[in-house]
């Protein structure tokens, strides 16, 4: 690669050129820390397109997201708007009624999965591996993948308005609406699917994050030290790990309903719709903290920054926050009081609902406490912040109307709900907005328009609760239904000239951002002047590979040290130092340079980057709890202007200066930098992401197990043909990639030390399996009680089926466990040939599982009896659809197994795996839990 | 060569205790209820000895152990919970 298409930054920012060795200088303090060249990582200028196909670098993945999820912000938002004008008198039909219905559906599924949770994601992507001192996430290429997924989920949602008309039966999805009698157009379907898309999406970027916030902290950066915001995301993700699985099993079995024919959520008496409303709802309620704790996050980050203290009580924060997160998973049935579930199971959830709201008291006084005892400077973001705090009260203590069963039988179903949620989840964006001015300046180096960021928000105030406040006084409106009324016009019309407003205060927005980005203020590396996290100790934008060093908070303040060394090689460095920050919100002071040594006395009283440049970037400390302000002696300088650690390697040192005075960064791969760069570019998430779309479009076509007829069936079903041979083609092709991501040893991996990356990361994506299957199982276990655990069920069960297969099946995939288990006891022997021959018997006996499970299945199929005279097909009852289901899914497990299975073998035929077992334990893992799984459908679904 | 000779009578346990299962199913001594259990019981020791001893949990940190347990936590949560709601 050429200079002409690589660029050190990853987005905005002056580009600058030099030696290695050379100095640099720049206007602003954007300058890219060492590192000018990216040959060895393949990855284009950031104006090349070819650049963001291909990127995997966390920073540029967290603007894809985070200008994914504004572009979903506007679709949903002019759904919302269509619907505010429909709502302007009662009864009005600029809308159609169904597309009344689908504008409110579409707009709740758009908002909820493809904007707020992305757009927290946006900023987790790009502020947590910096936060913690990572050079990038721990599986990059899957980070890529994820937001593909992301992406093209969105995409498919939108074609679904192009295939007769997208949902229509409400966000929630409840059944029977959710089924083709109900909901039949394809589009429907293709929602379905893409919200499925969107889910596995998530699930990947969960395994993700929680792999490299447990095991890829820097030295010295206990969880106990961890700033506010990763805190967050690290609790948000382990909630979505499991939520979600849930949701994911939901979906799979809608989608089997929908395509193929199953009866679960068709199935008679009530068992049916409550079952989607379990599995929904327990996925549902956590979803609620899911969307709400990033934007908790950066509340905590900007109250502490722009009041200048720590937040108060910051254990007990964190505590509270931790317990929400367990709790979240106990609250599920506070909405379906209004279900036929008996009153024991309401009275218990109420006391849990109402139980949730006391750590998050604690939150909010803790919140409020900082804000007292700081001194608050009123920013842009913190505005934000702030409003976001005062809607989030509001939201809060009409909720609680909302956890008590009587009150729910009156307020349910109605605008109170509508009312509430909003006050809560667009609170949260209210936070997210605040963050996205927060972090502006880091990500594109440029300072927005202050003067407009504040108009922003007084429009963003006045309309929000112009919008939402009025529907509490017109309560007894209907949900999601257009007539409501005629008392309540009046305050309709409040709230839709509210959303008008609300929707010009983002064209502020776009506007400031988009005109700042060219024509703003270069930002400097810090800009907010009590700011305490690793982020703004580096680069706006950050270089490349984020460090000029390695970064270590073993002293108990951040440090950057040579590669390869730990904390104790290098002496702190003395006072003078440049950039303040701590892990989290320390009470920090500047120091140094131009700065002024007060919050108090400073030129910049509202704690924003002064246009003259005087204030930030050089001073302050680098803390790691931020506990207390630390002294000069403690404090270790990074890149010091003069000397400090990074000099470490004076050779290979880049000086470059800002405004703020002369940098000195070492540059960590002058000297060895063909060894060991990691690759940032890959064209296989793309593809997956491209032909994971295409499949699904595909698919959308089925109906009861077939394509329609004519040249339109003809349409999809070679779509899925061509499309199904593209993904695998592009999975295989990611597998074969050569890719050098991040390696060991990084600092803090408590809980999970003495296990790598890789292996942990396959372990967190089985726990997510477990969920998953545990809601199949929970599926089949609910709708046989449903219908009378023995007797009723057993009449749905023709005799033909019986034990002996499924006890064969236990047999062949046992021992296919047992042969895996020879497969790494003959690497460990370097045993080629034991190797070859152990998965090759692995191999033969998943294959001759499948096909005694295919011959069972036929069997059954073609039973002619009294009770069955059509045989027992798929659709026959909810006991034949639960059990090809749950065994069917558990068979596309083994085939995914089968086709590693191969792909070990044809490498361990060339030599492979000899010297490192590890591919081959991975795959243990995945055959193992397989046979766990087994091991419960047998009895389940065979013996009892 | 002594965890081969470990691995070898964990498979032989498991496949008796497959076995067993059924044959507490066939045999018909025992109430329904009681029957569940013991078979139910039995399939949880065949998945402790599964993940235990061959997919190494044993040996992994017992945070891993943690992980998987909360989610078969979550998912006992939800059927329980849930098939409670309508009894």
């Amino acid at each position: 690669m050429t200079d002409e298409t690589s660029d050190p930054r990853t987005d905005g920012g002056e580009r600058v050129r030099e030696s290695r060795r050379g100095a640099k200088r720049t206007d602003g303090g954007t300058a890219a820390a060492g590192h000018e060249t990216d040959h060895h990582h393949g990855l284009p200028a950031p104006s090349s397109i070819k650049r963001w196909l291909v990127t995997t670098n966390h920073k540029d993945v967290g603007i894809l997201y985070t200008v994914t999820a504004l572009f979903f912000l506007v679709f949903g938002g002019v759904l919302a708007l269509l619907m505010r004008v429909q709502l302007w008198t009662p009864g009005a039909t600029i809308l159609e009624p169904l597309q009344y219905n689908q504008a409110v559906s579409a707009h709740g599924l758009i908002m909820i999965f493809w904007f707020l949770s992305p757009f927290a994601f946006g900023f987790a992507n790009y502020v947590v591996p910096l936060q913690i001192g990572a050079k990038d996430l721990a599986f990059p290429r899957l980070n890529a993948l994820s937001y593909w997924l992301y992406l093209f989920s969105g995409i498919l949602f939108g074609v679904s308005f192009f295939q007769g008309g997208t949902f229509a039966g409400g966000w929630t999805m409840y059944a029977p609406l959710n089924l083709p009698v109900y909901t039949p157009n394809i589009g429907a379907s293709t929602a379905v699917l893409a919200l499925l898309l969107f889910v596995v999406s998530v699930t990947v970027s969960s395994v993700n994050f929680l792999t490299t916030m447990h095991r890829m902290r820097a030295e010295g950066l206990t969880l106990r030290r961890m700033p506010l915001f990763t805190w967050t995301i690290l609790l948000t993700t382990w909630m979505m790990l499991f939520a979600f699985a849930a949701l994911l099993a939901a979906l799979m079995i809608l989608s089997a309903d929908r395509l193929i024919g199953t009866q679960y959520f068709a199935a008679t008496g009530h068992a049916g719709s409550l079952l989607w409303a379990h599995l929904f709802w327990f996925f549902g309620h956590p979803e609620v903290y899911i969307v709400f704790f990033p934007a908790l996050g950066v509340m905590a980050e900007c109250f502490q920054t722009f009041t200048g203290k720590r937040i108060v009580g910051r254990k007990w924060f964190i505590a509270a926050m931790v317990l929400v997160a367990l709790q979240s998973f106990l609250v599920w049935m506070h909405h379906m009081f209004l279900t036929s579930i008996n009153l024991e199971i309401k009275t218990l959830f109420m006391a849990t609902t109402i139980g949730i709201s006391l750590p998050f008291d604690l939150m909010v006084f803790a919140l409020v406490y900082t804000m007292l005892k700081g001194r608050v400077r009123f920013t842009t973001p913190f505005l934000f912040s702030f409003g976001a705090l005062v809607l989030f009260i509001l939201g809060g203590i009409t909720g609680v109307f909302l956890g008590a069963v009587v009150l729910d039988y009156e307020f349910r179903g109605t605008y109170w709900v509508v009312a509430h949620f909003h006050y809560v989840m667009v609170g949260g964006i209210t936070a997210l907005v605040g963050g996205l001015y927060y972090w502006y300046p880091k990500m594109t180096g440029k300072m927005y328009d202050k003067f407009l960021g504040k108009l922003h928000f007084a429009m963003y105030f006045v309309g929000f609760n112009l919008l939402y406040f009025p529907m509490f006084v017109a309560w007894e409106t209907p949900r999601r239904d257009f007539v409501y009324p005629e008392i309540y016009t009046t305050w309709h019309q409040l709230s839709t000239v509210g959303a008008f407003l609300l929707g010009a205060s983002f064209l502020v927005m776009f506007y400031n951002l988009w005109v700042s980005l060219s024509t703003g203020e270069d930002a400097s590396d810090n800009p907010w002047q009590f700011s305490t996290t690793t982020e703004w100790a580096i680069p706006s934008p950050p270089p490349l590979e984020n460090f000029p060093g390695k970064p270590s908070f073993s002293s108990g303040s951040l440090e950057f040290l040579p590669d390869g060394s730990d904390a104790g090689d290098i002496e702190p460095a003395g006072p003078g130092g440049r950039e303040p920050a701590a892990t989290d919100g320390g009470e920090a002071t500047t120091d140094g340079g131009e700065a002024a040594t007060d919050g108090s006395e400073t030129d910049a009283d509202d704690g924003e980057d002064d246009d003259d440049g005087k204030l930030v970037t050089d001073g302050g400390r680098v803390m790691t709890d931020g506990g207390q302000p630390m002294t000069d002696d403690e404090q270790v300088v990074a890149d010091d202007g003069t000397a400090g650690a990074a000099d470490a390697n004076a050779g290979v040192a880049d000086e470059k200066a800002t405004d703020g005075g002369t940098v000195t960064v070492y540059d960590e791969h002058a000297a060895d930098d063909e060894e060991h760069g990691e690759d940032h570019a890959s064209i296989w998430p793309f593809r997956i992401g491209l032909t994971s779309f295409l499949f699904l479009v595909g698919l959308s076509g089925l109906r009861q197990g077939s394509f329609p007829e004519g040249l339109e069936g003809g349409a999809y079903l070679g779509l899925t043909v061509v499309a199904g041979v593209g993904l695998l083609w592009a999975l295989v092709g990611m597998g074969r990639e050569e890719f050098h991501g991040l390696e060991g040893p990084f600092g803090e991996s408590w809980p999970f030390t003495g296990i790598n990356n890789t292996k942990l990361g396959v372990w967190i994506f089985l726990a997510s399996d477990v969920v998953l299957f545990g809601a199949f199982v929970g599926s089949y276990a609910f709708i046989r009680v449903a219908e009378g655990w023995q007797n009723n069920w057993h009449h749905l069960i023709p005799a033909d089926h019986v034990v002996l297969p499924g006890l064969i099946n236990t047999y062949l995939l046992l021992t296919s466990s047992f042969t895996v288990v020879l497969a790494l006891v003959a690497c460990e022997k370097r045993s080629k040939w034991g190797l070859i021959g152990s998965l090759a018997t692995t191999l033969v006996l998943g294959i001759a599982f499948l096909i005694n499970k295919a011959m069972e299945w036929q069997h059954l199929f073609h039973v002619h009896s009294e009770a069955f005279p059509n045989g027992w097909n798929i659709g026959t009852n909810v006991a034949s659809s639960t059990f090809y289901l749950t065994t069917g899914l558990h068979a596309l497990h083994v085939i995914a197994g089968l086709v590693i299975t191969l792909y070990l073998i044809a490498r361990a035929w060339n030599g492979a795996y000899l010297d490192d077992d590890q591919p081959v334990e991975l795959f243990g893992l995945y055959w193992h839990f397989v046979d766990i799984v087994w091991l419960f459908l047998f009895p389940l679904f065979y013996i009892l | 060569m002594s965890h081969l000779r470990l691995y070898t009578g964990i498979f032989a346990a498991l496949a008796a205790f497959a076995t067993a299962q059924v044959f507490v199913e066939q045999a018909g001594g025992l109430p329904y209820w009681t029957a569940f259990w013991v078979i139910i019981a039995l399939s949880l020791v065949k998945a402790v000895l599964v993940a235990w001893y061959f997919q190494h949990l044993k040996w992994e940190p017992r945070s891993v152990s943690a992980t998987i347990f909360t989610g078969l936590l979550a998912a006992i949560a939800l059927t329980a919970a849930a098939a409670y709601s309508i009894l």
